[in-house]
């Protein structure tokens, strides 16, 4: 089967189909996300200024960038099987397809992000460094954590539909202990809270390699590029299986 | 281009094989279920007990056989025709089916309404396996079958019903089919829509295509069927020559032709 060009039809359908109609079209994708960093922007850069980094709005953008890749990813994900009722119900295909090209979308509107994002924190901290060679790795380690949490989520809730409302509700907290608009080790003293705040999340590691690399100009510490591989693995492999044995009966419950 | 469902993978192209199949549903009174039920541990206890909706089935067509199936409603011939294609699991028993399966069980239910018809082509040619180019290879054959002229640049959500299923139809039609599954679909259109859409259907079976129609349509399964098996509460009872089963079918149904009056 010819599954490549199906994904690629699904993809575009995705693309055109959420603002088809509307006078902006695609560029909302892009829009959104650009309200959404401008209001924590002005909340945590100007009005409660959490921490003294240098260059701090460049801090906080590259951090949120790839917050808002993943929480819109998996978010579009969840109810995304059910939104496709007709086709699950009617079609034989391979139904990965579906929450995959939402993730593949996020995906696509993160890249345009990070496209107008790095190259002003490249020119402004001078960290034009060799390590930036290891940005495309950590994307792709990125890109499988999301979608293999995606399908895990998208295929839970198609069966117990609490999932897409309680990952709404868990992603507002889980943003403010991510390490988004502060670094866990200035905040406090106490190594456990440190040690919860940068590993127990597992997007948090996700958000330091990126930072480090474009931010910083320096190679993410071992620990952290091996969590990332790890993470990666892991969350696309089981989510991957887990769809596998839960996909048969879709027809059924969406 | 080659797939089966199921574990037998030793079928012929265009060859069903299911052998004692059975397929039960949970009635609730909406689908899903909810996050408090699985972590209580139990079930709704409201509502109608499991629809038993497949009952030891067993049925084996042969390629380039053409079966009509009937029975009421509820007798489960959708599902039969969802198992299948592939996209009901079984409880029990076994199906295997050989080479490309081409269904019908619902024209157009893939169709984006806002995108053209042309780029619904793509989207459902790409859902049924195709490549790009195989299905541009075809769109020419399927925008003519359709007669929707240059309306296959609208929106599909522009469409009046008889175009949205001269599309839906078309696009199938234009599908290498080993296997044909056609739900009902035929019902819908107009007389002539109908009678060209029969007409594809028996160039596609001439050229080997195996064929499953679930039809309420006696005439229709009489024109185009030469065996039928009768559902009836989810259980075939009764598999045949077409001549012999639809005088079984009529009387199960009812419908025998009334006596004349004196």
């Amino acid at each position: 089967m010819n599954h490549r060009y199906l994904f690629e039809q699904m993809v575009r359908r995705e693309l055109r189909q959420k603002y088809k109609g509307s006078a902006l079209g695609i560029v909302w994708y892009v829009v959104n996300p650009l309200v959404l960093m401008g209001a924590y922007y002005l909340m945590f850069g100007v009005i409660f200024k959490a921490t003294s980094e240098p260059d701090y709005p460049l801090f906080l953008l590259v951090g949120l960038v790839v917050w808002v890749f993943f929480s819109q990813a998996v978010l579009g994900a969840a109810p995304s099987l059910l939104e496709q009722g007709a086709l699950v119900r009617k079609a034989r295909f391979p139904r990965e397809t579906i929450p995959a090209a939402v993730v593949t979308v996020q995906l696509i509107t993160f890249l345009v992000l990070l496209g107008l994002l790095a190259p002003v924190t490249l020119a402004i901290r001078g960290t034009l460094d060799p390590a930036l060679l290891l940005l495309p790795l950590v994307l792709v380690c990125l890109f499988a954590f999301v979608l293999g949490f995606a399908l895990v989520v998208s295929v839970l809730h198609a069966y117990f539909r609490d999932v897409a409302p309680i990952l709404a509700a868990a992603l507002l907290p889980w943003f403010f202990l991510s390490p988004i608009f502060f670094d866990p080790g200035r905040i406090t003293q106490q190594k456990a809270a440190v040690f919860a705040l940068e590993w127990v999340n597992p997007v948090a590691p996700f958000i330091v390699a990126v930072r480090d690399v474009l931010y910083g100009g320096a190679v993410p510490d071992a620990p952290v590029l091996a969590y990332v591989l790890v993470a990666a693995a892991l969350s696309l492999l089981g989510g991957h299986a887990l769809f596998r044995r839960m996909q048969a009966e879709l027809a059924v419950v969406v | 281009m080659k797939h089966s469902v199921g574990f037998e993978t030793n079928v012929r192209p265009g060859e069903i094989v299911l052998e004692h199949a059975s397929r039960s549903f949970v009635v609730h009174a909406d689908r899903g279920r909810t996050l408090k039920e699985m972590l209580i541990g139990r079930a709704r206890a409201d509502g109608p007990p499991p629809v038993e909706a497949l009952k030891d089935i067993s049925l084996h067509v042969e390629p380039g056989e053409t079966v009509g199936m009937v029975g009421r409603n509820g007798a489960g011939k959708s599902s039969a025709l969802r198992v299948l294609a592939g996209i009901l699991p079984l409880h029990a028993g076994r199906i295997a089916v050989g080479g490309q399966i081409v269904t019908q069980l619902e024209l157009g239910a893939g169709f984006g309404r806002d995108f053209s018809g042309r780029e619904n082509i793509y989207l459902n040619g790409a859902l049924h396996g195709l490549s790009r180019e195989q299905i541009e290879s075809r769109m020419e054959a399927i925008i003519a079958f359709s007669e929707l002229g240059d309306f296959v640049e609208a929106p599909v959500a522009t469409y009046s019903t008889g175009m949205f299923l001269r599309l839906g139809f078309a696009i199938a039609a234009h599908l290498d089919a080993d296997v044909l599954l056609i739900d009902e679909v035929l019902a819908v259109g107009d007389e002539a829509f109908q009678r060209k859409c029969e007409a594809r259907m028996a160039q596609q079976i001439s050229a080997g295509a195996t064929l499953v129609l679930v039809s309420h349509d006696a005439a229709l399964i009489e024109r185009t069927c030469e065996r039928i098996a009768v559902l009836d509460g989810g259980e075939k009872v009764f598999d045949g020559p077409v001549q012999e089963g639809m005088p079984f079918y009529h009387r199960l149904m009812g419908t025998e032709d009334p006596v004349p009056s004196p």
